[in-house]
């Protein structure tokens, strides 16, 4: 459902992707583990469609539509889902009212009437308790005075509600202890089924314990160092990404 | 004095001797009316090189002749309304209009009235008041303002009176290049309560250069509301001024929607223990508007507390000046004072001013001042659109965040809600056009 394809992307002029290809297919989970300042979040908010990435070559495919061609709200109202690595604070607006905004969006893209307000109170509420969120924070503005754990478990909820059909995750495990890691890694497995797909980025293999992929990769400076099954995770964990620092063939040998 | 000056001042000149020969005031007011003229005479009309004046530009409405007021019908249909009981007021072109008011039932003494009226049937009761309230002695407009002054409303609430229906003033002009000098008096004595509506508003060109003199007395509450929607071409050069005895709370909302050139000149003084005092104000500023908001607050008493905050959102070539200071008297330890003033502009080429300062005499003191300029932020724009919100509806979004939060101040929620019509209308039409 996810084709990439050679996909190269600067920034202020300088390379951060430097030639990825990824093909995720309904129902798969795939991780994406990488050092810090590797580009991961780059990649993930290429897909999203953030402006400030120029993408130089290369393209991105979304069930066959080129997802390089669409404005970031077109690639949400698609299907497209990236929860933050940094949610962004938006005070004033009520975290209920947005969501409904963006549910509301969506259904207007596709020529359907605004959601019944019984009926989304009910999803609210279903979802809700699968993040195990407290009701007051849907008052709130949005992500505003949220802790970390909260404005994580904020975008998995998000996810929850708009359920979209493919979702980034870009380091949602960071920062969390390990029964908030868990909140967010049941609310991710409430979703999956054989339509769904997932690209979930990290740092730590932790997550990966809770939330198992069918498919590893390994970003290093830009590029692909390596692609495995569950088990690289945990080799991950055990070796490091020293294996692979600047020279990837290196890290292939080594890792193989 | 340029020729220019000469040429505003000279007709009011030529003009005093015979208004005040027509008006029948008792002695006393004739008086003071002398008295500000000459004042206005000595200040002259203001230029840039004063710096309270460096950056309001006054050459527009200087160099057109403006006539006195004069009656004209108004259809009952474009004035204003609050959906909720109301003492409301009408004023046509600066003069009381009693076939569009509606007073109802009042408590005791309090007094609700046209204050040209109160001049000659309760003089008594304004004399003590009237020109009394300390404040915007240099502003040449309030000067102009006491020597003019025809009508406007008198509202007078006896120790420990509370109005459960808020006062509904509307000031319509009809245009015809008008001066329009209304005047309002607002005296609430000990423990009274009330909240006031003041809406300024007309069509075509006029001067509206509007005086409002408030006393609270000792535990007085006034939730005041003003409402500046004047005509698009209009000129409105607004003062205000405030003494606050001990206990009492004002809580002050200004909002600027109007006027190719607005200006708002507030004095207020605490001048009692323990005063309390909140100003809100939202600026909308679009096309080439200018406006000014110049902010006195005079902590002269201790265990006063003050809080101001100064919104603009300015689109366009709009421009807005805050400028605001706060003196703390020697004598006024424990004060707490906080001013804030902040614009988004959704223009490159809108632009805002802030100039927040203190002046602090005594030593233990809390007082805080800061501004902030800005254009909307792109990541929370982009956070809005990465979850399907389209781009024009995010911005929105987020003006709107921006602004609400002012109006969300606003307890009566009638006025609350109709200005977030207004806010949204605007903002819509903005974005189209934008
Ligand atoms: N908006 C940006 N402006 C400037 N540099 C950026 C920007 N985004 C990313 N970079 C740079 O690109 C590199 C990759 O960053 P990023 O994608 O955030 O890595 P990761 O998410 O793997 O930690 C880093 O060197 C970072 O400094
Ligand atoms: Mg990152």
């Amino acid at each position: 459902m996810l084709e990439i394809r050679n996909l190269h992307v600067t920034v202020e002029g300088r390379e951060i992707l430097k030639g990825i290809d990824l093909s995720i297919r309904p129902g798969e989970t795939h991780a994406i583990m990488g050092p810090n300042g590797s580009g991961k979040s780059t990649l993930a908010n290429v897909i999203a469609g953030r402006e400030g990435y120029t993408v130089t070559q290369g393209e991105i495919l979304f069930d066959g539509k080129n997802l390089l061609d669409m404005p970031a709200e077109t690639r949400a109202c698609e299907g497209l889902f990236l929860a933050f690595q940094y949610p962004v604070e938006i005070p004033g607006v009520a975290n209920l009212y947005f969501l409904k905004a963006a549910v509301n969006a969506v259904r207007k893209y596709r020529g359907e009437p605004a959601v019944d307000a019984m009926d989304f109170w009910e999803l609210v509420q279903e979802r809700m308790a699968l993040v195990k969120m407290d009701e007051s924070m849907l008052k709130r503005s949005v992500n505003e005075g949220f802790s970390g754990g909260e404005k994580k478990r904020n975008e998995v909820f998000q996810m929850a509600v708009l359920q979209p059909r493919f979702a980034v995750l870009d380091e949602t495990d960071s920062g969390l202890d390990i029964d908030a890691l868990k909140v967010v890694a049941d609310g991710v497995n409430a979703l999956r089924n054989p339509e769904r797909g997932f690209l979930v980025i990290t740092h730590y293999q932790r997550l990966l314990d809770y939330i198992v992929p069918d498919h590893v990769h390994v970003l290093v400076n830009g590029k692909i160092a390596h692609s495995g099954g569950k088990e690289l995770a945990l080799e991950l964990e055990e070796q490091g990404y020293a294996l692979y620092n600047e020279e990837p063939g290196r890290a292939r040998r080594a890792a193989a | 004095m340029t020729a220019v000056a000469a040429q505003f001042i000279d007709p009011y000149r030529d003009r005093f001797a015979t208004f005040l020969a027509q008006r029948h005031d008792p002695d006393v007011f004739i008086q003071r009316r002398r008295a500000a003229f000459a004042r206005f005479e000595q200040l002259g009309l203001p230029t840039r090189q004063q710096e309270a004046w460096r950056l309001t530009d006054l050459s527009a409405p200087q160099a057109i002749a403006w006539h006195a007021p004069s009656a004209a019908p108004v259809d009952a249909g474009i004035l204003p309304t609050l959906d909720m009981p109301t003492q409301r007021l009408v004023f046509v072109n600066g003069r009381f209009a009693p076939a569009l008011s509606r007073l109802g039932e009042l408590p005791g003494q309090t007094l609700v009235a046209s204050l040209g009226q109160a001049l000659r049937t309760h003089p008594e009761r304004i004399e003590p008041w009237l020109d009394h309230v300390p404040g915007l002695d240099q502003h040449p407009f309030a000067a102009l303002n006491g020597a003019f002054w025809e009508d406007g409303a008198f509202i007078h609430l006896p120790r420990g009176t509370t109005l459960d229906t808020p006062i509904h003033l509307v000031f319509h002009a009809s245009g015809g290049d008008m001066h329009l000098q209304p005047r309002l008096l607002l005296v609430l004595e000990d423990g009274a309560q009330a909240s006031v509506v003041v809406e300024y508003r007309g069509t075509d060109r006029y001067l509206d250069t509007p005086l409002a003199d408030i006393e609270l007395g000792a535990g007085a509450t006034l939730h005041y509301h003003q409402v500046q929607e004047e005509a698009p071409q209009a000129f409105h050069l607004g003062g205000l001024r405030l003494r606050q005895q001990r206990d009492s709370t004002a809580h002050l909302h200004l909002l600027g929607f109007g006027s190719q050139l607005a200006r708002c000149d507030l004095e207020t003084v605490l001048d009692g223990t323990g005063a309390h005092c909140t100003l809100n104000g939202l600026i909308l500023g679009r096309d080439r508007q200018f406006s000014a908001v110049h902010v006195r607050v005079n902590h002269a008493q201790p265990h006063g507390s003050s809080e101001q905050l100064f919104k603009g959102v300015l689109d366009s070539q709009a421009r807005a000046v805050f400028d605001g200071m706060i003196h703390v008297s020697r004598h006024a330890q424990k004060t707490d004072a906080r001013q804030l003033s902040r614009n988004l502009l959704l223009s490159r080429q809108a632009q805002a001013q802030a100039n927040p300062r203190l002046e602090i005499l005594a030593d233990d003191v809390k007082c805080s001042h800061g501004s902030s300029t800005g254009f909307l932020d792109p990541d929370a724009e982009f956070y809005l659109r990465a979850r399907g919100i389209p781009a024009a509806e995010a911005r929105m979004l987020l003006i709107h965040a921006f602004a609400n939060d002012s109006l969300d101040r606003i307890q009566l929620a009638p006025l609350r809600e109709r200005l977030a019509g207004v806010l949204a209308a605007r903002l819509a039409l903005d974005l189209i056009e934008g």
